[in-house]
Formats: C-alpha cells, sequence, structure tokens
C-alpha cells in the first residue's frame, strides 16, 4: 500500500511538473535565447571550410577579428589597436614607374589586452598560423583568393604586416568576411602536426580523399558538438552543443573590451536553439520560449504574419540587405538565339512588359525596394540615376515589333514561325518566388510572351548541371538571388571570363553567359583602381552598360526579417555588419543597465 | 527450422549487396553535389578550385569506384565522414539520433500495441456498437489528418493557448529535445520530468496513427475469424466466451498483427520524419532528409543501409514468429 502510495506520489509530480511551464526564455538571468531554422556543421573554423551563414554568425559570438565593420559600414578595430588607413601610415601602397600599383600591405598592431579565452596573448603567430594552414594545398578551403599570394611579416610581439603581391582591392578593410581569421595556434599546433605527419606523404590527387578525412579529423577536434572549441577570442565561449538541439554560450572573462557600465550589466548567457521547421520555430517565438530570431529564421511571409501577431510581445524587423533576386536571361546558346534572347531589345521588352513596383507593394509591403541594378543601393558604388525601366506596357510591345516579333492568331509573339514560349525556372518549394513567378508568368502572358514555369529543388537548380548551362538551353529565364558585402563589390558576375563553359569546367557564375568587350575593359581597370571615388565612376559606366544590356531582370533587394523581444539592445545589424552577432559583447537587456548604443536602423 | 533460418541468412548477403548498391547510385545519380554548394554565391572560384575540392571529396572518380571504395571501407567498420554534421557518419546517426529516435518511436508502438489490442478485440466483439462506431471514427480520423497539420494543431494548442488560458501556468515546449538549460545537476526526475514534458506531444501525435493503424488491423482480422465455422463449433461445444475469443479467435486474428508489427519494428529506427520536423526532435528521420538535401553520402548510406539490414532480419523473425503463433505453419 505505501508503495502504492510512493508511486502515486512520483506520477503525480512528474504529471505536474511536466505541464507546468518551468522554462522560459528573458531577462531575468540575463542571457538570451535565439531560434534558427539551421545548425552548423560547425562553429569557429577560422578557415571557413563550410560556407554556411549560421556558422559564421555563430562564430561571431566566439571570434574577434583584427578589424570589425559597424551597423554603418564604418570599421573598428578589435584585436589591432586601429584601422589601418593611408592617412595613419598603416596601410601603404606601392606603385610602379607608370604609376600602377604592383603591391600593398597592411600592418596590424596586436592590442596588449587581447587575450585568448585560456588567458594566453593573440600574437602574430596566431595570424601566421592562420595563413599557413590557408595556404596549404591540403586544406580544403573553396578559395584561397586572396591569400596565395599573401606574405606575413612580424615585425615585433605586436606588430605584423601582410603584403599582398599582386595587390588586394580591399586590403585596408580586411574584415572577417575576408579571412585573416586568428587561429590559436598554441592550442592547435600539435594537432596540425599529427595531420602533416599522416598526410604529408599523401599524393595530392590519388591522396585527395583521405587528406580531407585527416583534415576533417583535425578541425572537428576544435569546432563540432563532439569537439567544443578549446579556447576562443570572442566575447563568448561555448559551454555545450545538444546536436540537433541546442547550443550555449557563456561570457569569456577575458574577453577585452568592456561595455558601458561594465560587462555584468551585459549578457552572461546565450543559447541558440535548432528548430529546422519554421512553422515550429514561429509557433517557438510565439509562445515566448525565445527572445529574438537569428539572421536564419522565418521565411519572408511567416515575418509578415508574425509582424500581425505582435501585440507588444515583440517586434519585427525588416532589414535592408544586400540580397539581390532578379531573373536572368540566356543570352547565349542556339536556342537563346532562336528565342530572340540574343536581341537586346527582346531582354529590354521583357523587363518593360512587368510591373515590379506594384508586384514589391503586392507581395511585401513595399519592405523590398524594386532594383534596377545589381549593386545595391547601400554601397558606395551603386549608380543612382541607373535605368528604370519602369512597366510600360506599349513600350514593350514596341521593341518586340522592331526585333521582328509579331503576335500571331493566338495573340503568342512569333517570328519566323517560331513563338516566344520561354522556360522559366526558379527553386521549387520557394513559395515568395513561385508567387513572383506567376505575376510575371501573367503580366509576360499579357504582351504575348509565353512562359512554361519549369521548376525544381534548389540542390538541383543550382548544381553543376543546370544553373551554369544556360546556353545548353537548360533555362531561358532563371529567377534567383546573390548576396554580396557592398564594400567589396568587383563586379565579377558580369565580366566574360566568369561566363560557365565545358572548357573551364562550368566554374564561374555569369549563368546568362553576358559578353561585352567595353563592360570587360571597364571591369578590368575597376579592379586595380585603388582610389574609391575613380572606381565609383568606373561602375557608373558598368552599370549603364548593364542596364543598356539587360543580361538579367533585376526585381528587388531582399529584406531579412528578423524578430526580437521589447528590451534586448544591441541586436543589430545591417547590410554591411551582416549579422546581429557583430556586436555580441554590447548585447543585452535594457533592465538590467545594458546601454543602448546601435538601434536598428 | 535451423537450416531454414540458415539459408535465408544466407540470401540476405546478396540481397543487401544489391540494396547497397543501388542506394548508393540512385544518390550518386542525384543532380548536384556537395562542392556545387560550396561553389555558390562564391563568384571567386576558378576552375581548379572546383577541381581540388571535387578530388577533396572523392567525388572527381566514377560511380562504380566510389561504390567499391565505400563497400570495402564500411566491411571494415568505416563508415567515412559525415560533411553536414562534422562527425564519423556511423557515430553520429547511431550515437547523436538513433537513441532519441528510439526514445520517441519504441514507446509509441509499444503503448500504442498496448491500447489499440485490446479496443480492436472490444471492436469486434461489439460490431456496431456505440463504442465501436466511436473507435472507427476516431480510426478514420487519425488516418486521414496529415501529422504535420495535427503536430502544428498540438503546438499551436498547448505551447500557445493553452499557456495564455492558464496565465502561462500550463504549458509544453514547442517542440525540442530537452530544455538547453537544464542544471548539469539536476537530479534523475527533474531530468525525466524535463524529458517527458518534450515527449508528450511527439509521442501523442506519432500514437494517433499506430493506435488507428493497429486497431483497424485486428478489428477486421478478429471479424474475420469470430464468423468462420471453427470459432461457431467451439460456441457449440459450450466453451466459455472468453475462451472462444482469447484460446481460439485471437490466436489466428494476430497473425496479421505479428507481420504488422514485424515489419514496423526496422520503421522504428528509421524515425518518423514528419513527427520529428515539426516536434524539432533530432532523430533518424530529419538526419535522413538532412543528409539526402545536403548530399550527404556517407550519412545517407550507413541510415538507409541500417533500415535495409533490419527490414530484412526482422522480415525472418516476423516469418520465424508465425511458426511460434500458429501452429500450422512449419518450416522444414
Amino acid at each position: 500500500m505505501k508503495n502504492r502510495k510512493n508511486w502515486l506520489a512520483v506520477s503525480a509530480l512528474l504529471v505536474g511538473s511536466t505541464l507546468l511551464n518551468t522554462a522560459q526564455a528573458g531577462q531575468a538571468n540575463n542571457s538570451l535565447v535565439i531560434g534558427t531554422s539551421q545548425e552548423p556543421p560547425n562553429i569557429n573554423d577560422p578557415w571557413r571550410t563550410n560556407n554556411l551563414v549560421i556558422a559564421t554568425e555563430i562564430t561571431w559570438f566566439m571570434e574577434a577579428h583584427l578589424i570589425g565593420k559597424d551597423d554603418n559600414g564604418d570599421l573598428y578595430p578589435e584585436i589591432a589597436t586601429r584601422v589601418p588607413s593611408l592617412a595613419n601610415g598603416d596601410y601603404k601602397i606601392v606603385k610602379d614607374a607608370k604609376g600602377n600599383v604592383i603591391r600593398n600591405s597592411v600592418t596590424f598592431s596586436i592590442r596588449k589586452d587581447a587575450k585568448w579565452s585560456d588567458g594566453t596573448a593573440i600574437t602574430p603567430k596566431d595570424f601566421q598560423f592562420w595563413l599557413k594552414v590557408e595556404q596549404d594545398d591540403r586544406v580544403p578551403v573553396p578559395t584561397r583568393e586572396p591569400w596565395d599570394k599573401a606574405k606575413i611579416t612580424v615585425q615585433d610581439a605586436d606588430t605584423f604586416t601582410i603584403t599582398f603581391d599582386p595587390p588586394y582591392l580591399f586590403a585596408d578593410q580586411i574584415t572577417s568576411a575576408v579571412g585573416l581569421n586568428p587561429a590559436p595556434s598554441a592550442a592547435m599546433e600539435k594537432a596540425w602536426s599529427a595531420f602533416d605527419a599522416a598526410t604529408k606523404n599523401l599524393d595530392s590527387k590519388t591522396g585527395a580523399k583521405q587528406i580531407t578525412d585527416e583534415w576533417n579529423k583535425f578541425i572537428a577536434q576544435f569546432t563540432t558538438s563532439r569537439g567544443l572549441p578549446k579556447v576562443v577570442s570572442g566575447p563568448f565561449k561555448p559551454t555545450s552543443w545538444r546536436a540537433g538541439n541546442s547550443l550555449v554560450l557563456t561570457r569569456n572573462p577575458n574577453y577585452w573590451i568592456t561595455p558601458k557600465g561594465g560587462a555584468d550589466k551585459y549578457l552572461q548567457t546565450v543559447q541558440y536553439r535548432f528548430i529546422a521547421d519554421t512553422n515550429t520555430l514561429k509557433v517557438n517565438m510565439l509562445s515566448g520560449q525565445l527572445d529574438a530570431l537569428s539572421y536564419v529564421g522565418l521565411t519572408f511571409d511567416q515575418a509578415i504574419e508574425a509582424q500581425r501577431s505582435e501585440r507588444g510581445k515583440y517586434k519585427t524587423y525588416f532589414v535592408p540587405g544586400a540580397t539581390w533576386e532578379h531573373v536572368d536571361i540566356a543570352n547565349a546558346g542556339a536556342r537563346a538565339q532562336s528565342l530572340g534572347l540574343t536581341d537586346k531589345r527582346v531582354r529590354q521588352a521583357l523587363l518593360y512588359s512587368i510591373d515590379r513596383d506594384a508586384l514589391v507593394k503586392a507581395l511585401f509591403q513595399g519592405k523590398q525596394p524594386v532594383s534596377n541594378t545589381w549593386v545595391s543601393p547601400i554601397g558606395k558604388l551603386y549608380k543612382k540615376d541607373a535605368k528604370d525601366y519602369n512597366f510600360d506596357a506599349a513600350k514593350a510591345k514596341a521593341l518586340f515589333a522592331a526585333a521582328g516579333w509579331k503576335p500571331g492568331p493566338d495573340g503568342i509573339l512569333a517570328k519566323d514561325g517560331k513563338k516566344m514560349s520561354l522556360n522559366f525556372a526558379t527553386t521549387a518549394g520557394n513559395k515568395l518566388r513561385e508567387r513572383v513567378q506567376q505575376i510575371l508568368q501573367a503580366q509576360w502572358k499579357a504582351v504575348g510572351v509565353d512562359v512554361n514555369i519549369q521548376n525544381f529543388p534548389s540542390t538541383v537548380v543550382f548544381s553543376n548541371d543546370f544553373a551554369p548551362r544556360s546556353a545548353e538551353g537548360k533555362w531561358d529565364l532563371f529567377m534567383y538571388a546573390w548576396s554580396n558585402d557592398p564594400s567589396v563589390e568587383r563586379g565579377d558576375l558580369w565580366a566574360s571570363q566568369f561566363v560557365p563553359s565545358k572548357d573551364n569546367a562550368y566554374a564561374g557564375q555569369n549563368y546568362p553567359n553576358f559578353k561585352d568587350a567595353d563592360y570587360d575593359k571597364l571591369w578590368n581597370d575597376a579592379k586595380t583602381e585603388f582610389d574609391l571615388s575613380a572606381r565609383v565612376k568606373l561602375f557608373d559606366k558598368m552599370q549603364a552598360i548593364w542596364t543598356d544590356e539587360v543580361p538579367s531582370l533585376p526585381l528587388y533587394f531582399r529584406a531579412n526579417p528578423y524578430t526580437k523581444v521589447p528590451g534586448l539592445v544591441n541586436y543589430t545589424y545591417t547590410a554591411y555588419s551582416l549579422y546581429p552577432s557583430w556586436n555580441a559583447a554590447q548585447m543585452g537587456w535594457a533592465s538590467r543597465g545594458a546601454a543602448e548604443t546601435y538601434p536598428q536602423k | 527450422m535451423f537450416n531454414y533460418a540458415l539459408r535465408r541468412i544466407l540470401q540476405m548477403i546478396p540481397l543487401l549487396l544489391v540494396i547497397s548498391l543501388v542506394i548508393f547510385t540512385l544518390t550518386a545519380l542525384q543532380p548536384g553535389d556537395p562542392v556545387d554548394q560550396l561553389v555558390l554565391g562564391n563568384s571567386q572560384i576558378t576552375p581548379e578550385d572546383i577541381a581540388r575540392l571535387r578530388a577533396a571529396y572523392g567525388l572527381d572518380q566514377p560511380i562504380s569506384l566510389r561504390y567499391w571504395f565505400w563497400l570495402t571501407h564500411a566491411l571494415q567498420g568505416d563508415f567515412g565522414w559525415s560533411r553536414t554534421f562534422s562527425a564519423p557518419a556511423a557515430a553520429y546517426v547511431f550515437e547523436e539520433r538513433l537513441p532519441n529516435t528510439l526514445l520517441l518511436t519504441l514507446p509509441a508502438l509499444v503503448l500504442s500495441t498496448l491500447i489499440a489490442v485490446p479496443l480492436g478485440i472490444f471492436s469486434a466483439v461489439r460490431q456496431y456498437s456505440i463504442l465501436d462506431y466511436v473507435l472507427t471514427f476516431f480510426s478514420f480520423v487519425s488516418f486521414s489528418a496529415p501529422i504535420f497539420w495535427i503536430g502544428a494543431m498540438a503546438l499551436w494548442l498547448f505551447a500557445i493557448y493553452v499557456p495564455q488560458l492558464t496565465g502561462g501556468l500550463i504549458s509544453l515546449p514547442p517542440g525540442g529535445l530537452g530544455s538547453p538549460d537544464l542544471a548539469p545537476d539536476a537530479g534523475f526526475w527533474a531530468v525525466v520530468a524535463d524529458k517527458l514534458r518534450y515527449l508528450i506531444l511527439p509521442l501523442s501525435i506519432l500514437m494517433l496513427r499506430e493506435i488507428a493503424v493497429i486497431l483497424r488491423f485486428l478489428r477486421a482480422s478478429m471479424l474475420e475469424v469470430l464468423n468462420q465455422d471453427f470459432v461457431r463449433t467451439a460456441r457449440a461445444k459450450g466453451l466459455s466466451n472468453r475462451n472462444v475469443l482469447y484460446r481460439h479467435a485471437l490466436r489466428n486474428a494476430v497473425l496479421p498483427i505479428v507481420t504488422l508489427l514485424g515489419l514496423s519494428i526496422p520503421g522504428l529506427f528509421g524515425g518518423a520524419v514528419l513527427t520529428e520536423t515539426v516536434f524539432s526532435w533530432p532523430g533518424m528521420g530529419r538526419v535522413i532528409v538532412e543528409a539526402l538535401t545536403s548530399k550527404d553520402f556517407n550519412v545517407v548510406m550507413v541510415a538507409l543501409t541500417f533500415i535495409s539490414v533490419l527490414t530484412v532480419v526482422f522480415q525472418l523473425l516476423t516469418d520465424l514468429a508465425y511458426a511460434a503463433v500458429d501452429p500450422r505453419i512449419r518450416y522444414n
């Protein structure tokens, strides 16, 4: 009987504690709970061997950088004592007799108080180690540019110079987005030596896979849920990571930059919850389990819905970004030729036929602005007076007619017996794109262009067999997005050098196959133009050519949505700072004394 | 019986080889590979970079050679590295994901069977009674309502509306495996209670479907048996109703359920993709989908081959179980 009573008591306790609410996000213990729809394979990998946004966002909580970029796009020193510039002499450009820049260099002095989380000093050796590994052929980094020809010279215990020969256009703004992240050489050296010993005699071709396996074993010791980072340089350090569930970070007492009023007034713990299904993520947010959403969170339409249900519990933000949604047009190949797509008048007519202003108003409440070129309006290189192809069906019809395309008996444009029937692809399952696609299809139909929607999953459309093969007739129109930091824009997308083909194993991302000698010349000049005002002029001409040729139909620049609860300060980002974690050290709750220095723009 | 079992085990070897070859080939033939994903958004990447990365991931070899490489290593216990999860593929699947799946699917099957079997018998014996109608209605609703919809509704109800009604006093967590902020020194019962909080909703949703399936199968099977001559004879002989039901009818009616359960067990290990996704439960179902979408061949191969092995083994065990429950079946 007594036993039964005990069991009943335990059962009641379990049922009670199961149903009663115990865990809530919030400011009570100066912590922050962030929800994200993606879990990174690894974090704090100084060499970024995976290029996932979520990995970088989380890494920035744990990783300090020589210099960073704030919400305004201004550089600020973090590990370095100051930002290198021509004025302070830390940034140097060397020119030849003709005035061409032949190399450039930047010098960094490390702050005396900059320390790893184990209390040891961050030294030039940590950056030398990063560069040594980055340049090692055995390491599977996606690309080594611009580090393949870079060299570090140590000046003294705290100072080093990095030289680029040939010169690197953005050497004066080496943020984490470019590389040169601190790598804890003392903590990693032994494991690196083991990797080196295991692979040094392997052939780089026949033993490539084995080398990669050894690399994976090396890096996994410092970056994964089974091998958490041992030492970190940023304001937080990882304490636990339950695969598929959550990651917990706690404040690093050895981080050297103290926010206003003292670090104890700011976040002490940050918790990431990995919730793959965005509907479930939304429920978590609505139920108060989350304080904020990550950069990788809700879809745009879910965020619009979330905004309607705020009721003061949280606020939804739509951060203007540099992610450019557009429709590429196949500019080359037999099929493009037969459909008139190689004729710029047809491409211009396609752009005149669509009402982008109405589209962004109807679908995005105007939160995502219409774009006229591929350059972000936020960037300094943006051409403000770029030709705007406002919706004009009459002009579109006239251009089609001038190019020889006239309506047939069924209303569809035809030329020499060939109907203008275009295959339009995008990423299947992306509801917003699919909706945009249907609107565009209807608008083109109104001017006599027949559009067949042919969508595939993103893994298919971005595979080597699809996106780079417009010249082979795989698609006529292809809608997707490019993302780029506007301050390091180079115009590579449209250079003929980056046209993918069989000869270059379909490398290069000029998917429309746009080739223009004048553009190429300007692009080449801009690549080595170190004077920003002169580069602005070159980009002005490049964009003028581009808007006249219309190799691609610019649609809009995406805004990235996220939510956060009231009282959480300095959890902000812009197209410059990229992710909220850029300002991890200053995040906190106003009610706990955290001072707001960066309101969300 | 022994010879029969041995023969079936030997037949499994070529069968599993063919299955693994088919899985590998189909996975490898999907458009796109991991390098495409690294290339995407990286305008600086060169043809040399792409060639280097393909070699690094072993993708520069023909499918036949890649399969041979995988097979010879797998036979030595090396299932390769998971690029998506940054861990040895087998260790990640078996240590990180399989236990979570079993924690969800095993209780779901056991509890569903314990609930559905008596209900199925009752439903058949009291055919056309009110309870029979209620159970039939319940089964059809559970069958027809999509799990992702029921799951989402349950989340809204217990994570948002009930907490609002009770001022936050009563609530269930909206998905996940457990509280990340549970103190490391929390006692045993606190851990159990926390786990239960997270388990209640996905377990209930999973059980709804399981109960409906078993109940319908058993009801149909029992009805068929109850109308057969030997049952009538047993009743005519004056056997008690209990005896007729449990010693004669049930033993015959349970055969389809043995088949159903035998085939369900490998499914337990394969996870429940929709339930796991809706409730953010990091199990086998989700890992397979995530690996497939990110072209993580090693994880796909480990998980699917494991499920194939279980399916084949449990088919054999099911066949052997027939002999145990049905005296008419003998294997020679």
